[in-house]
């Protein structure tokens, strides 16, 4: 009996384990859609974290706004002196968006940097951080879909992995497996250059750029932007600047390594970038 | 009226896990230093003990898909894992007598082993490279002096779960 019972012990976790491989399998396939059952327990566990993160959330805010009265006089100063400027710019803005709209009418196209954002709040990142990755307050139901680019004020740091309704899983665009080859563009002296995302290299913390023309003349200290031309990114979000560039292993292209502008340790309200579908279907 | 119990303390945890990476990692001298609790690992843990392995496991799948879905990269992981220490805790704890330390002890040890267990597929699956030895002393060691610190409040709260009754009308 008690050998049967081992042998039974033994077979089930022989199917665990296969269950467990399939899963990761299944977990690391390119999906551009997520199921309605990942979509059910990912919203039921965001709708008890919001229950329970109530109370929490209450004595969070009553904490972080008593510090933030302490600093509150000098930075409304601050904020003051750069408000002055606001209204020229603003003014500017409207000319120059009035005026491209009128050539872009002229010449009939639709432009790939339009966008819309959707500003979404981070709900939860996982305890052990391995990965950076976080779940954000906002679903299918705002509008959010897989595979859109996610950016902080500083620049961007990566797509929308699952769609939920109420709720979306963002993977960093330093986890390995998020950026599957995306199209970016390097701005020298006014021209651009491209090349793709090939992987983050974590000990350097830098994001590595291959596929780059030889003689290309990019240097240190060039932006870099999200090209447009493949996925569902709009064209010119920033993305770093170069740190480093060097020969690839056959010397046939070269590789940049990039620094990353938005700053993946502490992100705590995101935008979702949803592109204008006119110039996708171009 | 203990699954109840049960369930909601797990939510808890599990919440108050996620609190935690707000304020981790923490910079010392320049170094990033990862404090990664497993309030719920501790407590299904416990669980098994106190209560029932079978409650236990059953938690253990419920919330372990619950974490996959909803932070996790790699399904899978957290399931398998919470379900396959549950099994280990109740086959290495009926090893050593019920006393607190010894039980305290292999929980410890396992929450350890859980974090390593997650190292070691995230590193064969090639999305983490950490060395081994920044691992143990910028997150192991670290994780588990906070997670020895932690286990008296999941210590308490399981043995005060233990002693709510089954049945609201049990008292007849």
């Amino acid at each position: 009996m008690n050998r049967l019972f081992n042998r039974n012990k033994m077979l089930i976790i022989l199917f665990g384990i296969i269950v467990l491989i399939l899963l990761i399998g299944f977990s690391m396939t390119d999906r551009d859609s997520t199921t309605k059952a990942e979509q059910f327990t990912a919203d039921a566990a965001a709708g008890t974290q919001s229950v329970i993160g109530a109370p929490l959330n209450i004595i969070t805010n009553i904490f972080s706004s008593i510090s933030q009265s302490f600093n509150a006089v000098s930075e409304n100063e601050d904020l003051r002196e750069q408000l002055d400027m606001l209204p020229q710019m603003e003014e500017d803005i409207e000319r120059l968006e009035a005026e491209n709209e009128e050539l872009r009418e002229a010449l009939d196209v639709s432009s790939k940097r339009e966008y819309e954002s959707i500003n979404a709040r981070v709900i939860s990142r996982s305890p052990d951080q391995w990965l950076d990755s976080f779940t954000i307050d906002k679903g299918t139901s705002d509008g959010v879909e897989e595979d859109m680019a996610v950016m902080t004020s500083e620049g961007l740091i990566g797509t929308v992995n699952r769609a939920n309704g109420g709720s979306s899983y963002i993977e960093m665009i330093t986890t390995n497996t998020s950026q599957d080859n995306l199209s970016v563009e390097i701005t020298h002296d006014g021209s651009p250059v491209y090349g793709t995302i090939s992987h983050f290299d974590n000990e350097r913390n830098l994001l590595v750029i291959e596929n780059i023309k030889n003689r290309s003349e990019i240097e240190e200290g060039d932006d870099v932007f999200t090209s447009g031309l493949a996925g569902d990114f709009p064209e010119g979000i920033i993305i770093g600047t170069v740190a480093e560039v060097e020969n690839d292993e056959y010397g046939l292209s070269q590789n940049a390594y990039v620094q990353l502008a938005g700053n993946a340790d502490d992100v705590d309200s995101v935008f979702v970038l949803q592109r204008d579908p006119e110039s996708m279907e171009e | 009226m203990k699954a109840i119990v049960i369930f909601i303390a797990s939510l808890v945890f599990m919440y108050a896990d996620f609190l935690f990476a707000e304020i981790s990692p923490v910079t010392i001298s320049g170094l990033e230093v990862y404090f990664v609790p497993r309030l719920l690992l501790m407590y299904i843990l416990l669980i098994s003990i106190y209560i029932s392995p079978s409650m236990s496991a059953f938690t253990g799948i419920v919330f372990g898909i619950m974490l996959d879905v909803y932070i996790g990269s790699v399904y899978g992981v957290h399931t398998f894992g919470i379900a396959a220490f549950v099994a280990f805790m109740h086959t290495a704890f009926r090893v050593f007598y019920r006393d607190v330390v010894a039980m305290a002890f292999v929980i410890l040890l396992l929450t350890f082993v859980y974090e390593s267990y997650i190292f070691l597929i995230y590193r064969v699956l090639d999305l983490v490279s950490l060395p081994v030895f920044d691992y143990l002393a910028l997150r192991a060691a670290p994780s588990l002096l906070l997670n020895a610190l932690l286990f008296i409040i999941i210590f308490v709260t399981a043995l005060k779960t233990s002693k709510v009754r089954n049945n609201l009308q049990s008292k007849h």
